[in-house]
């Protein structure tokens, strides 16, 4: 798995390649608690790059969604290829974030 | 186990410069030998020239003075008047006042004095110390036919005659000089006689014999008919010619080379002689026309180039042997240290890590070679402590893991047909594991007579955490089902229990359904779980659609929702967990959804029980042996409805 971030505007995008499983969600726990650590409020989770996530990934999704929530930030996702969104969907995960087609919608 | 290690090496080092060297030597004494040898024939040849050219000045010295007494006497013989008889005078007085002579004759033609008529050569000669003088010629001794008289007379020459033994004395070699004398008459001259002198060659011996070249090389002088004059062995003397002496020896060169001494020639030759190869010199001695020549072996004159030859290899070889030594003890105390640390090397692989090291002292590779192990024996220590810590450790973890497994596995039921007495439903489950410990679960049990309660959930994550979620959410379920015959009432109970300080937000996808087998009316939640396939006897299948519910143990508040769906008779549930949907083959391919489909179409018909194992078949052979990620787990439930009104 690759992450690489970006400012653009108030947003930090954290764009995602690969797959996100059990033997390296802490890549992404990580990388997303050094954001927090950063003080970033407002996030935007680039999904194009990721073909697969398992439920330890999903959990790092939730726990950054419920750190943001916390402090009145931001975490848009954005760019989801089909089989990530369907997984969204069937967890329902869809209802609780917010989850844009296209990163420029996100970053609106 | 002693290791030959330096040994081999050692040798290998010594064999090598050892060759190096002796190649050196062999190029250099060839070199050596061969310009020396030539330089030793030279001086040889040299020296064999000077020693010669020596000797034939020494007998000039002594023979030359004869010639000049006979012409000094025969000049007064011939341009004096004198008495027959002063002629006895002159005898004597050439013997007197030459002490090297030892006779001497003046002998004319016969009637040259009418007085002293046919014969008359007065003869002076030694005898005892004393000189004794007479008259030669007389009838029995025809003076005329002698070849000291003849052969001058003839030749009209002076005259060398062959060596003799003196007959009449002392046994002593001597050598008479004959010159013939004329008498003048106005410019006419005629022949009148031959002035002789005979030399004693003891002094000839002698000089010849003090001839020493090289080890045995001798001098010879052979007279012009080749006789041996002088000669080391004293046999040859005076008996043999040197041509007799050739055939003797059936030795053809030997008479070219008497040949050419006689023709008065100098020069070197070499030949083998009583089976030796030898060199030869030979060179005339001008006065006489005999020859001096001089002998010595070949092999002689090599013999000190030999000598030093012999010595140099002694010295070589010993010099080799001390170098061999000295190398190989060089290279043994230099790599000595290198048979210590392959011992070490091996006690390391026998996991003794504080084996002691040779101590090195220099600063050069095997310092560093030193320091290298010194380093990785720290190193392997620390890493097989840390190991060994970390090994237990992994094997308590994994034991205890293991007894989690079983427990957690306990916990699900396992007996089928679960409900024999109850003929309008049959169910059938199983949870395949994966090699970790996973979260999945699945139960069913009634909660009265006719409400059958089953469910099937996926704890996020793996390993202890998630069987532990799994094991409180499967106690949650058991304890808030009772009496209790909604669906959305008891996930939200379940929610909030699990919600409740989930600081980890660990959360379970979970569907839970409570069908009443007497009516078909089934009422489920799914919270967040792929939704199950329902199988119509027909074959044809629909997912449940998605409800927009999120896993439970997420937010306390949530607030899940219960939907209703009718069955009808012979009507099938497949419910599972994404461990079926997405399996992986080697190349991370997925099951998929429509693979399953595809299965369960394809089985429709068949038992409960069947269509599971057809299902595991299928994503065996999607897999192709790739390691099970993730637990299986599949729940599938026939509802048959009410026999009785079937049967009617």
């Amino acid at each position: 798995m690759n992450i690489t971030k970006e400012k653009i505007g108030e947003f930090l995008v954290l764009t995602l390649y690969g797959r996100v499983d059990t033997n390296n969600f802490n890549e992404l726990e990580q990388a997303i608690g050094q954001v927090f650590e950063a003080d970033e409020k407002k996030i935007v989770l680039n999904c194009s790059g990721l073909n697969y996530i398992s439920s330890s990934g999903l959990r790092i999704f939730l726990t950054a969604l419920k750190k943001v929530n916390a402090m009145h930030g931001t975490l848009h996702l954005c760019s989801m290829q089909p089989v990530i969104k369907e997984i969204f969907d069937i967890s329902g995960f869809s209802t609780i974030f917010q989850i844009f087609d296209t990163q420029k919608e996100a970053l609106e | 186990m002693k290791l030959n290690i330096n040994r081999s090496l050692a040798s290998r080092i010594v064999f090598y410069v050892l060759t190096f060297c002796l190649f050196l030597f062999i190029i250099s004494l060839s070199v050596f030998y061969f310009f020396s040898k030539k330089q030793m024939k030279e001086m040889t040849y040299n020296y064999a020239e000077a020693i010669t050219n020596n000797t034939v000045l020494k007998t000039e010295l002594i023979l030359s003075p004869i010639t000049k007494i006979a012409n000094n006497y025969k000049w007064i013989i011939e341009n004096k008047r004198l008495s027959s008889d002063s002629i006895f005078g002159i005898t004597r007085k050439i013997i007197g006042n030459n002490p090297e002579i030892v006779g001497c004759a003046i002998a004319y033609e016969s009637f040259f004095f009418k007085e002293k008529g046919r014969y008359f050569a007065p003869y002076s000669c030694r005898e005892k110390g004393n000189i004794k003088t007479f008259q030669l010629g007389s009838t029995e001794y025809e003076y005329f036919v002698m070849d000291w008289y003849q052969i001058p007379a003839s030749i009209q020459k002076p005259y060398w005659s062959e060596p003799y033994f003196d007959t009449g004395g002392a046994n002593t070699l001597i050598t008479t000089f004959s010159m013939p004398f004329y008498s003048m008459h106005g410019k006419e001259k005629s022949f009148a006689g031959v002035i002789t002198i005979d030399v004693a060659l003891d002094w000839l011996t002698d000089i010849v014999s003090s001839v020493k070249i090289l080890e045995t090389g001798y001098a010879s002088v052979l007279s012009r008919n080749g006789t041996f004059v002088t000669h080391p062995k004293k046999e040859l003397m005076m008996n043999q010619t040197i041509f007799s002496y050739a055939s003797e020896m059936n030795n053809p060169e030997l008479r070219t080379i008497g040949r050419e001494m006689q023709k008065g020639k100098t020069g070197f030759v070499s030949s083998t002689l009583n089976g030796v190869e030898r060199v030869l010199y030979y060179t005339p001695l001008p006065s006489s026309n005999w020859t001096l020549a001089v002998v010595f072996p070949k092999s002689e004159m090599f013999l000190p180039l030999r000598k030093i030859t012999v010595a140099l290899i002694f010295l070589v070889v010993i010099g080799l042997i001390l170098l061999t030594f000295i190398v190989s003890r060089i290279v043994s105390r230099q790599i000595s240290p290198l048979e210590i640390f392959a011992k070490s090397a091996r006690e390391v692989a026998n996991g003794n890590f504080n084996n002691k090291l040779p101590d090195i002292k220099s600063k050069d590779e095997m310092k560093h070679l030193h320091d290298s192990f010194e380093h990785m024996q720290k190193d392997l220590s620390t890493y097989i402590e840390h190991l060994k810590s970390t090994t237990s450790a992994k094997e308590k973890i994994e034991s205890e893991l293991r007894i989690a497994r079983e427990i957690q596995m306990g916990m699900i039921p396992k007996i089928f047909p679960p409900f024999p007495n109850l003929s309008e439903i049959d169910l059938f489950a199983t949870l395949q594991p994966a090699k970790e410990v996973g979260g999945d679960l699945y139960d069913f049990f009634l909660i009265d007579d006719k409400h059958l309660c089953f469910a099937i959930g996926d704890v996020s994550g793996k390993g202890v955490p998630a069987s532990l979620f799994m094991a409180v959410t499967r106690t949650l379920l058991r304890s808030l089902a009772p009496n209790q015959l909604s669906t959305a009432v008891i996930v939200n109970a379940l929610n909030k229990s699990l919600s409740a300080g989930n600081e980890s937000n660990m959360f379970v996808t979970f569907f839970l359904g409570i069908l009443d087998v007497e009516s078909g009316i089934l009422k489920y939640s799914n919270a967040g779980h792929n939704p199950p396939l329902l199988v119509h006897p027909d074959g044809t299948t629909e997912f449940f659609e998605l409800t927009k519910d999120i896993p439970v143990g997420l937010f306390d508040d949530f607030d899940y929702g219960e939907k209703v769906l009718n069955l009808s008779k012979n009507d099938k549930l497949f419910l599972y967990t994404d461990g079926v949907t997405e399996a992986e083959d080697a190349e991370e391919k997925l099951y998929s959804d429509q693979k399953l489909i595809d299965c369960v179409r394809a089985h429709f018909e068949s038992q409960t029980k069947d269509l599971i194992r057809f299902v595991a078949e299928d994503i065996a052979l999607h897999v192709k042996g790739n390691q099970q990620s993730d637990d299986l787990t599949m729940l599938s439930i026939v509802y048959y409805g009410n026999q009785d009104e079937g049967s009617l």
